[in-house]
């Protein structure tokens, strides 16, 4: 194997990890909200961008450290998920059908955030670049990666099998995973329904946030990113199985890898018709996912 | 013939005030683009009405619909057809795409048909942005020539928006006549079960299509009317955004009335003119009126008054017979 095809395929492998990883993180955030409160957060993209957004005003215009920064950023969501629990999220808890509400509901809160970035961060071609949280570079034989992106990959992986262990053997994820199967059986139970709701939203939304905070240390964006985002959430929900993690974290990086390679055999919008296209499949024929519980 | 007239006084008085505003706005091009333009808004929300008001599904695609029938419409009348014909065929092509974007409904209830279809929409956007010889992608056509009138006229003007207020008040009347026949109160039992629509023996995959047909073919004159009214038109012209605010003037009508809609889009549709100094702040607007819809006006705007008239007096309620929801 050539020095160039050796590189390539590395370039490949990689990015596919580290999109898929983060991929995985925003899709594990919205599936345990929408397996515990039902909740199809529509507005994960924006969250997500927020998150990006925020981390790089802290670093680049208020010159934090970009670790820092990013402790800061992640801790920023709780008190905004704690406040959006009490202004609108509480109010459906115990509504029938209430994920068509919620999802008209996120898709609302898009719309404002969405505004209030085009107003605030201005144009959409912007490109928005982070300090690099780790300097220098590794070389992996013939192949240069930025430390950074290792370290961003690894925190990200590490994020994903503390919260993999967490619902699986902590009492809290055990609790979580009693309400996703019966409410009422959880409740006879002496589980908090309503504190395991607001527990698992604002879990979700750091995890979504945490995503926003990595993917903005390794890459550039610019504000399209949270619409794609979006989409590219629901789609691993659904195909994995809504409410499964296990199902986010795999086809997360399924879909992280299939982007790397699209993007160099083909163009993005081939990657995005064919996620949307696999996602329109599982929902007819398969609508409780690939990996349902 | 007292009830008769009693039936259709609300319609007399909606298609008195649709054709006299343009005539009394004739003097401000301005004013009259935006009576224009809410005509439309009537017309949509009142086809999304019968999907989600009297058929129980909340279809995002909507503008998508009307987004199929622009492109085919424009195209054939470039390729030199006259647009009547053209807008004939661009309509019944894109409602019979309706129809086959509606066959998930056959599976798929209340999220998972909104997020399908939402996924849908999206297919759609990003076609015409990836077929750019077909639309031009993501610039846009622009220069869109006026409909010719047989005589070698153009329609234009105050002439355009009264044949626009004709769509609407034909697109309320039209839906009047459904909901009031047995196609409608069927559409309205699979609303409420649609398991126990299919046991009383309605076909529900029969009847879900034909209103998915009907609903995509006000989408689709609509989107067909729109292109030359306005001039210029692309891919954002009839992406998602367009479906929600479609479904926000019928939620916030009040969605199975048949005023509900048409209040909501004659409310909502001029706002983004009146805010058109503060644009920037427009999508924060209708992000606030979404959220507000849907926590404090659940049954819209007719809905809520309705709910109030039955509280204030019960004896009312149980002579009226109309469906309670």
């Amino acid at each position: 194997m050539s020095d160039t095809t050796l590189i390539i395929l590395l370039s490949t492998i990689t990015t596919g990890l580290m999109l898929g990883l983060i991929f995985s993180l925003v899709a594990v955030g919205v599936t345990i909200i929408y397996g515990s409160i039902w909740m199809p957060n529509a507005a994960n993209g924006q969250f997500f961008l927020l998150a990006a957004l925020f981390a790089w005003s802290t670093s680049v215009s208020w010159g934090l450290q970009p670790a820092l920064a990013a402790l800061l950023v992640i801790g920023s969501s709780v008190p905004l998920s704690y406040a959006l629990e009490i202004l609108l999220v509480r109010r459906f808890y115990d509504v029938p059908n209430r994920n068509i509400s919620y999802f008209v509901l996120t898709l609302g809160i898009t719309q404002i955030l969405s505004g209030i970035f085009s107003i605030t961060y201005g144009v959409w071609s912007d490109q928005f670049q982070l300090p690099p949280l780790v300097p220098g570079v590794t070389m992996l034989g013939p192949f240069p990666i930025a430390n950074n992106r290792l370290a961003a990959m690894l925190i990200a992986a590490v994020l994903l099998a503390i919260l993999f262990a967490l619902l699986r053997f902590h009492r809290y994820g055990r609790a979580l995973r009693a309400v996703f199967q019966n409410r009422d059986a959880a409740a006879l139970r002496g589980v908090n329904v309503r504190g395991i709701y607001r527990m698992s939203f604002v879990l979700g939304n750091a995890v979504i946030f945490a995503g926003g905070v990595l993917f903005a240390c390794a890459y550039s964006f610019d504000l399209t990113i949270a619409w794609t985002m979006a989409i590219t959430a629901f789609a691993i929900m659904i195909i994995g199985g809504p409410g499964s993690v296990l199902g986010a974290l795999v086809i997360g990086i399924v879909f992280g890898l299939t982007q790397a390679v699209a993007s160099i055999f083909a163009s993005p919008t081939i990657a995005a018709f064919a996620y949307l296209g696999a996602m329109l499949i599982i929902l007819l024929f398969r609508p409780s996912g690939l990996f349902a519980r | 013939m007292t009830g008769l007239m009693r039936r259709w006084l609300a319609h007399a008085i909606f298609a008195l005030a649709a054709f006299a505003t343009p005539l009394l706005l004739s003097g401000n091009r301005y004013f009259a683009f935006i009576a224009g333009i809410t005509f439309f808004s009537v017309l949509w929300a009142t086809g999304m009405n019968l999907l989600y008001g009297y058929t129980g599904l909340m279809p995002l695609m909507f503008g998508g619909i009307a987004g199929i029938s622009a492109y085919v419409t424009i195209g054939l009348s470039a390729n030199g057809w006259s647009f009547w014909l053209a807008m004939l065929v661009g309509s019944v092509a894109a409602s019979l795409v309706g129809i086959v974007l509606g066959l998930p409904a056959l599976r798929l209830r209340g999220f998972y048909f909104t997020l399908c279809s939402l996924v849908i929409q999206t297919v759609i956007t990003l076609a015409f942005v990836y077929f750019v010889n077909l639309t031009n992608g993501d610039v846009g056509i622009s220069h869109i020539p006026l409909p010719e009138l047989p005589g070698g006229r153009q329609l234009a003007g105050t002439a355009y928006e009264l044949v626009l207020a004709t769509i609407a008040v034909i697109g309320v009347v039209v839906l009047t006549v459904i909901v009031e026949s047995s196609f409608g109160r069927r559409l309205t039992a699979i609303r409420e079960d649609d398991g126990l629509a299919e046991t009383l023996g309605i076909n529900v995959t029969r009847q879900k299509l034909a209103a998915f047909f009907v609903a995509s073919l006000f989408a689709s004159v609509g989107g067909a009317l729109y292109a030359p009214y306005v001039g210029f038109i692309s891919p954002r012209s009839f992406d998602v955004l367009l479906s929600l605010n479609i479904w926000v003037m019928v939620a916030f009508g009040g969605r199975g009335t048949i005023w509900g809609p048409v209040i909501g889009a004659v409310i909502l549709a001029p706002v983004p003119f009146v805010l058109q100094d503060y644009y920037t702040i427009k999508d924060v607007v209708y992000g606030l009126l979404i959220i507000g819809v849907v926590v404090l006006l659940p049954g819209g705007i007719v809905g809520g008054v309705k709910r109030k008239g039955r509280a204030d007096a019960p004896a009312a309620v149980a002579k009226q017979a109309a469906p309670v929801r």
